[in-house]
């Protein structure tokens, strides 16, 4: 992963699971347990986790979703229909531009596959290609995929409780493990004190110097589920530019057939 | 006079010995200008896969295009650079570059995207003529490429073959296209071969949606003699907001390589040569110990030491340069012989191996050049007088008394 992109689980806590933030909830659960008694501390932070996974996720999710992406070179705007069923299988099919209407992302487990309505194609991304931009955006193809590495490969921990700007917040701290090949050095989130609603995520580099932010804004009921409708992803090495993913419409806990990220299904237009 | 006369009679006396001592030397020789030839050739053929096949004499580039090449990154206005080029005596083809995805059947592979000037190109490289299998781009076939043999190696493609390709288009849609391959080209060089593209630059600019402007432009100099450097100073005054590099300094590692291969031949002379310097100084010290009696009664005769030394050098030069002709006679038609019909290593050799990234060529031409003849034959001059130097001063220095009673 570069420095360019965005660990999976923000983008698609928010894009494909419907707004829950179930990989700090995933990290909090298949964390492997430490050699020594965890602190207090870290204890809590965990349990508060757990409470967020409790609240936030769906055991199937569907809804629609607009992607505005700036850069230096060009803006662009495109709707999506996504769908999701637990952690692993997700689906998102372009609606609008017309240019790539039917162009679709299916990810199953660590693999994904685009099909291309142009040429009638799918392909299976490979290793080169992850860390390339999705659609454009400011995502990678690798942040659609690599959801559960973050769980895997960082430790969280409470850094900060109390009033700032004038709400109550809580903030998480990630810390790679020593041996873990990740390229953020620190992850930090905070979510406020009531609900466990995330605010902002800031990814520093391993020199600590901040690469990205996300801010989570537009709190709204969708589904049944108060979630933020708003993401806002700005590089800090690109002024100017950012991706912002706006909820249109979100539904939970369907009964979403299996076949329905199937590659047959992918071709569906 | 006299002393060339003595010198001339000499070298037709002890018969025997004169013609080992010539032989060996003439072998040598040859051999050295056979030896210089093929790594002649060896060097030209690197140098021909690095810049007459891909890379160009020159390149010019956008400035920061070379450090992180960007689709965005293009050089504006390339007609009349291009012009510009050609008033100066230039020849040039512009290139566009995108990064990108292949796939067919179940593989896929990261390719870069090559847009190719297909009238241009064929002026400043020969990829064009280095096909492997099937043909090269046409302007006919929009939706034909060439792709490099690595690459169809891992996609399993074959001429004919379907090939999607995925990547981001300048205006950050997702740009795919099916394709179909017209082409695989020889090995190249690591970067084409495993991941080299090429379409022609309409295709590709329809596809990325790039309009205008190119990333690349490849220039050679039409007068091949003009100093390398010099013309690239030229170049970039000429384009003093663009960056232009040449081979040297697009490849330092390749230019170093070929600098020390020139090295590398003067050694294997030198050692060559020491092996028949002491060769040839056992002959002529045998010659001079021989006729020690000789040389008493002609100093007793009036010879001076001097004349003597100049005797004896001169016989001995007039040896080598029968060796050398010798030499030339052998080694030149052998080395001719080589550098129409190449020694084949085709099957010791990979087909893709590499050398800093440049293809090595299984067929070893030799390539005579005036450095591979002249140097070996000025090398064995060098040998021959430094050899002959003791023995000489030796018999100058005899005293015409006790060398009468020499036995």
């Amino acid at each position: 992963m570069n420095r360019s992109s965005l660990p999976a689980s923000i983008f698609l806590v928010l894009l494909i699971a419907g707004g829950g933030i179930f990989w700090l909830a995933g990290n909090a659960a298949s964390a492997p347990s430490q050699p020594s008694q965890p602190s207090q501390d870290e204890q809590e932070a965990r349990a508060i986790l757990l409470e967020i996974d409790d609240l936030w996720r769906a055991t199937s999710s569907q809804g629609r979703v607009r992607m505005e992406v700036k850069t230096a070179n060009y803006t662009r705007t495109m709707l999506m229909d996504i769908w999701s069923k637990g952690k692993d299988k997700s689906l998102v099919r372009i609606v609008s531009p017309l240019k790539e209407k039917d162009t679709a992302s299916l990810k199953t487990g660590n693999t994904m596959y685009t099909y291309l309505p142009k040429t009638d194609r799918t392909i299976r991304l490979t290793s080169s290609m992850m860390m390339s931009a999705w659609m454009g955006s400011h995502f990678t193809n690798d942040d659609l995929v690599k959801e559960s590495r973050l769980a895997e490969d960082y430790d969280p921990r409470i850094s900060f409780k109390g009033k700032r700007d004038g709400k109550e917040v809580i903030e998480f701290t990630l810390l790679p493990h020593p041996d873990a090949a990740v390229v953020w050095g620190r992850i930090v989130m905070s979510v406020t004190a009531h609900g466990h609603l995330p605010l902002l995520a800031t990814y520093y580099d391993e020199d600590n110097v901040l690469a990205r932010t996300i801010y989570f804004s537009e709190v709204k009921n969708m589904g049944g589920r108060l979630l933020p409708a708003l993401l806002k992803v700005v590089p800090t090495d690109k002024p100017g530019e950012y991706t912002e993913l706006i909820y249109e419409a979100m539904r939970f806990d369907l009964d979403l057939p299996d076949t329905l990220f199937s590659l047959l299904e992918l071709r569906r237009r | 006079m006299q002393i060339l006369f003595f010198a001339l009679r000499n070298f037709n006396r002890a018969r025997t010995r004169t013609w080992i001592t010539v032989g060996a030397m003439a072998f040598a020789c040859a051999i050295m200008i056979f030896y210089a030839s093929l790594l002649e050739g060896w060097l030209a053929g690197m140098e021909k896969n690095a810049v007459g096949m891909d890379l160009g004499e020159f390149q010019i580039h956008a400035r920061g295009f070379r450090a992180d090449p960007d689709l965005y990154k293009r050089i504006g206005g390339e007609e009349n650079v291009l012009a510009q080029l050609g008033r100066q005596g230039f020849v040039a083809a512009p290139r566009l570059y995108a990064s990108g995805l292949a796939a067919a059947g179940n593989a896929s592979s990261g390719i870069e995207l090559r847009g190719v000037d297909l009238a241009r190109e064929p002026l400043v490289t020969a990829l064009n003529a280095h096909v492997w299998r099937g043909q090269w781009l046409a302007q006919e076939d929009q939706a034909g490429v060439v792709v490099g043999r690595k690459l169809a190696r891992i996609l399993g493609l074959g001429v004919g073959d379907e090939v999607v390709v995925v990547a981001q288009a300048a205006d950050g849609s997702t740009a795919n296209e099916l394709f179909r391959v017209r082409g695989i080209l020889k090995s190249v060089a690591e970067g084409v071969d495993r991941s080299g593209f090429l379409m022609p630059s309409a295709t590709f600019r329809r596809m990325m949606i790039v309009p205008h402007g190119v990333h690349q432009i490849v220039v050679k100099r039409q007068i091949p003699a003009e100093d390398l450097n010099r013309a690239t100073t030229r170049l970039a005054r000429l384009l003093p907001n663009h960056e232009v590099r040449n081979w040297r300094q697009l490849q330092p590692v390749l230019a170093r390589l070929f600098e020390m291969s020139d090295i590398s031949l003067v050694i294997m002379l030198l050692i060559t040569y020491a092996a028949v310097g002491i060769l040839t100084l056992n002959a002529l010290l045998m010659s001079v110990f021989e006729r020690i009696p000789e040389f008493g009664v002609m100093k007793a005769l009036g010879f001076s030491p001097w004349g003597l030394f100049a005797m004896i050098v001169a016989e001995s030069m007039f040896q080598v340069t029968v060796a050398a002709f010798l030499a030339l006679a052998v080694g030149l038609p052998l080395s001719l012989y080589f550098s129409s019909h190449p020694i084949d290593f085709s099957g010791f050799v990979q087909s893709s191996s590499t050398i800093a990234g440049v293809a090595l060529d299984a067929k070893w031409y030799c390539v005579v050049t005036m450095n591979s003849v002249v140097l070996p034959i000025l090398f064995l001059y060098l040998v021959a007088g430094l050899a002959i130097l003791y023995p000489a001063l030796k018999a100058a220095m005899l005293k015409p008394l006790a060398a009468i009673h020499h036995r």
